[in-house]
């Protein structure tokens, strides 16, 4: 039997019907649509087991506990722990890119040794070797400076320093700062400690508490806890600052004033509760003090220096009076460079109102215990002014050190003066880094030593500034370096050692153990259930664990509601009277600078993490120009356009913006981000917009002697 | 207006408290690090940037000192009308996934940004390059998601990967997966953001907060005169935020 051509048309139709009722052609249809997609360039994602570890943000300023999603053993998203005090599952923009940092294109990836212009990679020995011969030549003129306001690093290379000899070991200028250096001048003692939680009426001066300000991601929690999804707030904030920036932004109520006017605000706002009569007059300074706001601080005088109206200052007095638990927060609109005095005229409102060691009020935390002879306690490092002692060494007025030791800080790029600051950096002939990425002044060292990432390494976090409690977390190795680097705090121990210098302790995995040993003794409990400030407010705090190692390397924190009893803190009005004074108002071609910052640009030692970048509005930055900020009546008084190129000049420095009107800055004042500007770092960083921070000038603050930079004027044209 | 979509018994949806949000960005950092979006040098160019999750700056346009601004995180709306569905001439976008969920489907997408054009919302990103990490980085890259060649659409599912891991870990426990508890599974935004600005949940579950939430006087939905339906609900006490929520006539 032939084929015939009817059957074999036929066989061919049916045998195409056919296949196309089977899976074939479809399945091949959509190989052939993923293989378009699939080529060999395009990352592959890793595959694994899944699994969660807890350890705490180093990188951020604001201390939260993280979880940490890992695929088969490596890291990969970092995301807020929900049973950290300081996290309570919130992160920060900063803290979230932790995993992505690891990586980063500005990581230093093993010891590095100028040679010319260039750095050559060296080994570990020789890096140790050329450490211990240089600094014995230096020995009597070392300086150290941390950036990390927190950590029990500071005790190793304090003590370490203080056993070479020379000025000591500075901190990088924090709110921390003028804090302390506030407390003191009124005879306290203790860190102070905000209990948000509690707290029912908020007078927040100045200070960005939900960006940058403190333990910002706890603060924000707080304020989210109070104010349900839908639901009337059961709290009340009120903002007093330059510009309605993103802690205004959510505030009850925006009070528009310069940040060199808060402390006459804040004098201001005690006239009126001691005319009241509705204050607390036990504090030692009182009838001082009131002679003082009487004298200089009544309404009309207040307007007259702030442009804020009387009534406005009566009706938050009258907020404060009538809360159950109010609370005055002091702080910096851009995180540093305050002065104390502003602090203090924020915490007299505090002591008229009776809310020292109260909760939701101020707390005075006690400093935990040091392990490590011969450390520096942090009130005191906190007590030493760095922009004050390099002004004085770039003058000549002060003698360089000869090594300056550079550990989580940024100097060259973080400081005001920048040009000043950059002036003292070259006069010290042996400049040594510590930094995990390649910053402005690790470009300018003789030596890097890098420092391993916090996912990669044993760390700590103790009570950082703004926490209303005590806490303690431990930071964890979450994987092994990536790079050829090494814990900072190991290569000093065995760099102490190689020199002949004994800190007691070999490793600071062991400093580390000692220290929570320590804590164990000192009471307190691990947060879990119970939350610090529930205790606080009369929880029964439940039993520290048997085995407080193990607990804190779980992600849990040690937390102590604890409290140091003041006998001497006053008002310290005699300081108040020379400090708080009316600032100038601006001329007609200048205007007041009130930079701010933010966590999505990072910090001085990080740079803007790469992710972070998409996260800037073209109102900051666009292309690589950075937008300043200025309301309309201040445009057309400095003749500016929007859109326009402008260039800003202060300091000796100038940097050039683009102008973006924007109505919530006050009459005045010119609005400039933080975190542009680098020098070094990557692309994701460098020529990235201009460094405000150079236009702002340092001025010594009357009465207290600290530094300060927070109201610099500047020229635009 | 009626919908030629269908009704789904589970609809994941979204409620965002304009007045908690601060601007900080942590949704972003979330979404881009959660959804394997890389990092990108030229992010300060708008129009070339990618990211699912975008903070808008929202202002009163008052002057200096009545001035007032808020901001509006916008992840995708998923419409219970979407326009960019009906748009799509492979198929590549739907709206037939439980939950109501308006799909992404990467190898099935032909680039012809049909639902770009089509989106009210500005939510799809057309990914004009290939994805660049830089070295190593790759290795933090999350397994939930798939790694999107230049070419095609892209757009927040809403972590659509955590609701298996939800439904997995519910049958794991020997739970009913179609009846998650409340906050079982919440996108990576809503979970990091500090100040409790973004709640999630099902909107027709009782138990779910957000089931009462969407009732509250002060929710809107964004460009609601368009029909689209959508399951982002947005919350502000302030009457000026609530009316940029659509486009209104003077004498409205």
């Amino acid at each position: 039997m032939g084929l015939d051509r009817r059957a074999f048309l036929g066989l061919v139709a049916g045998g195409a019907v056919g296949t196309l009722c089977t899976p074939i052609p479809w399945k091949l249809i959509d190989d052939a649509a993923i293989w378009t997609q699939n080529w060999s360039w395009i990352p592959r994602v890793p595959k694994g087991q899944i699994d969660y570890v807890a350890t705490s943000s180093k990188l951020c300023p604001a201390g939260e506990g993280l979880r940490i999603l890992r695929v088969a053993g490596k890291p990969v998203t970092a995301a807020g722990n929900p049973d950290h005090p300081l996290s309570r599952g919130g992160v920060s923009a900063l803290a979230r890119s932790e995993v992505y940092m690891l990586y980063s294109p500005s990581r230093i990836k093993s010891p590095l040794k100028k040679s010319g212009k260039r750095f050559e990679p060296i080994t570990w020995e020789q890096a140790l070797a050329e450490m211990a011969e240089k600094l014995g030549a230096a020995k009597g003129s070392v300086a150290c400076l941390s950036g990390d306001a927190s950590g029990t690093i500071n005790e190793v290379l304090s003590a370490f320093a203080a056993k070479l000899g020379g000025p000591g070991t500075f901190l990088a200028p924090s709110e921390a700062q003028a804090a302390a250096k506030g407390m003191k001048l009124m005879g306290g003692v203790g860190q102070p400690g905000y209990d948000f939680e509690n707290a029912d009426t908020v007078l927040v001066l100045g200070a960005d508490i939900f960006e940058t300000w403190g333990t910002s991601t706890r603060n924000r929690k707080a304020f989210g806890a109070a104010r349900p999804v839908g639901q009337k707030p059961k709290n009340k904030y009120i903002y007093v600052g330059p510009t309605r920036n993103n802690t205004a932004a959510v505030c009850d109520q925006w009070v528009p004033a310069g940040a060199g006017d808060l402390g006459i605000v804040a004098l201001g706002i005690a006239w009126h509760l001691l005319n009241k009569g509705v204050v607390q007059t036990g504090t030692p300074g009182f009838d001082t003090f009131k002679a003082v706001v009487n004298g200089g601080f009544d309404p009309e005088a207040v307007r007259r220096a702030t442009g804020i109206a009387p009534e406005t200052l009566a009706e938050i007095a009258k907020n404060l009076a009538m809360a159950k638990a109010p609370l005055v927060v002091t702080g910096s609109p851009c995180g540093q460079g305050l002065g104390a005095a502003p602090f203090m005229a924020g915490m007299a409102i505090n002591l008229l109102l009776g809310r020292i060691n109260r909760p939701g009020g101020v707390y005075a935390l006690p400093e935990l215990a040091s392990v490590v002879p011969g450390a520096v306690s942090r009130a005191k490092l906190l007590d030493v002014d760095l922009p004050g002692f390099l002004k004085g060494v770039a003058a000549g007025k002060t003698p360089a050190p000869k090594a300056l030791l550079v550990y989580d800080a940024n100097p060259a790029y973080g400081l005001p003066e920048t040009a000043t600051m950059a002036t003292a950096l070259e006069k010290i002939p042996f400049k040594v880094s510590f930094a995990s990425f390649m910053d402005e002044t690790a470009a300018q060292c003789d030596l890097i030593l890098p420092n391993s990432l916090p996912l990669e390494r044993y760390d700590d976090v103790a009570t950082p500034y703004g926490s209303g409690f005590c806490i303690y977390s431990l930071v964890r190795p979450i994987q092994k370096p990536i790079h050829d680097t090494r814990p900072t705090g190991d290569v000093i121990l065995a760099l102490a050692k190689k020199m002949g210098i004994d800190c007691k302790f070999d490793t600071f995995l062991a400093v580390l153990k000692e220290k929570v040993a320590v804590l164990a003794k000192a009471g307190g409990f691990v947060a879990t259930d119970v939350m610090p400030w529930q205790v606080a407010a009369g929880a029964k705090a439940p039993a520290l664990p048997g085995n407080l190692w193990k607990a804190l390397e779980s992600g849990a924190a040690w937390t102590m509601v604890g409290q140091v009893s003041q006998t001497g803190l006053g008002y310290g009005a005699e300081i108040l009277a020379k400090a708080v004074k009316p600032t100038a108002k601006p001329g007609a071609k200048t205007a007041v600078l009130a930079p701010y910052a933010q966590l999505r640009t990072g910090t001085p030692t990080t740079g803007i993490p790469c992710q972070d970048l998409t996260l800037v509005p073209d109102t900051e930055l666009v292309g690589e120009t950075t937008l300043v900020r200025c309301n309309a009546a201040t445009a057309k008084g400095l003749g500016l356009k929007d859109g326009a190129s402008v260039t800003l000049e202060g300091a000796g420095t100038r940097c050039q913006a683009k102008v973006h009107v924007f109505e919530s800055v006050m009459t005045g004042v010119v609005s400039a981000p933080l975190g542009y500007g680098h020098t070094a770092f990557d692309i994701f960083s460098k020529g990235k917009g201009a460094n405000y921070l150079g236009l702002m000038t340092v001025a010594e603050e009357p009465g207290t002697g600290l530094s300060t930079w927070t109201a610099s004027e500047v020229k635009i044209a | 207006m009626s919908s030629h979509f269908k009704e789904f018994p589970i609809t994941w949806g979204m409620v965002i408290d304009i007045d908690k949000c601060t601007g900080c960005g942590a949704c972003m950092a979330s979404c881009q690090t959660e959804n394997n979006i890389n990092p990108q040098p030229e992010a300060s160019n708008k129009l070339r940037s990618t990211s699912w999750m975008l903070v808008y700056e929202l202002t009163n346009d008052k002057a200096f000192p009545d001035h007032d601004i808020a901001y509006l995180p916008r992840p995708c709306q998923q419409c219970g009308n979407p326009p960019c569905v009906s748009v799509c001439p492979v198929v590549a976008t739907e709206k037939n996934e439980d939950g109501g969920i308006v799909s992404q489907i990467y190898p099935r997408c032909i680039g012809c940004r049909y639902c770009v054009a089509a989106c009210p919302y500005h939510v799809r990103y057309f990914g004009w390059y290939d994805p660049v990490w830089p070295e190593g980085m790759e290795k933090t890259l999350s397994p939930l998601t798939s790694v999107r060649p230049r070419g095609v659409v892209e757009k927040c599912t809403f972590c659509h990967h955590r609701w298996t891991l939800a439904k997995d870990a519910a049958r794991a426990k020997g739970k009913n997966p179609d009846n998650l508890e409340d906050g079982a599974y919440v996108t990576a935004c809503v979970q990091n953001c500090p100040s409790g600005a973004l709640s999630f949940g099902d909107i027709k579950n009782p138990k779910h907060k957000v089931h009462e939430l969407i009732k509250s006087p002060y929710a809107f939905r964004l460009l609601e005169r368009l029909g689209t339906n959508t399951q982002v609900y947005y919350i502000s006490r302030r009457e000026w935020v609530r009316k940029l929520g659509d486009n209104y006539l003077k004498s409205e």
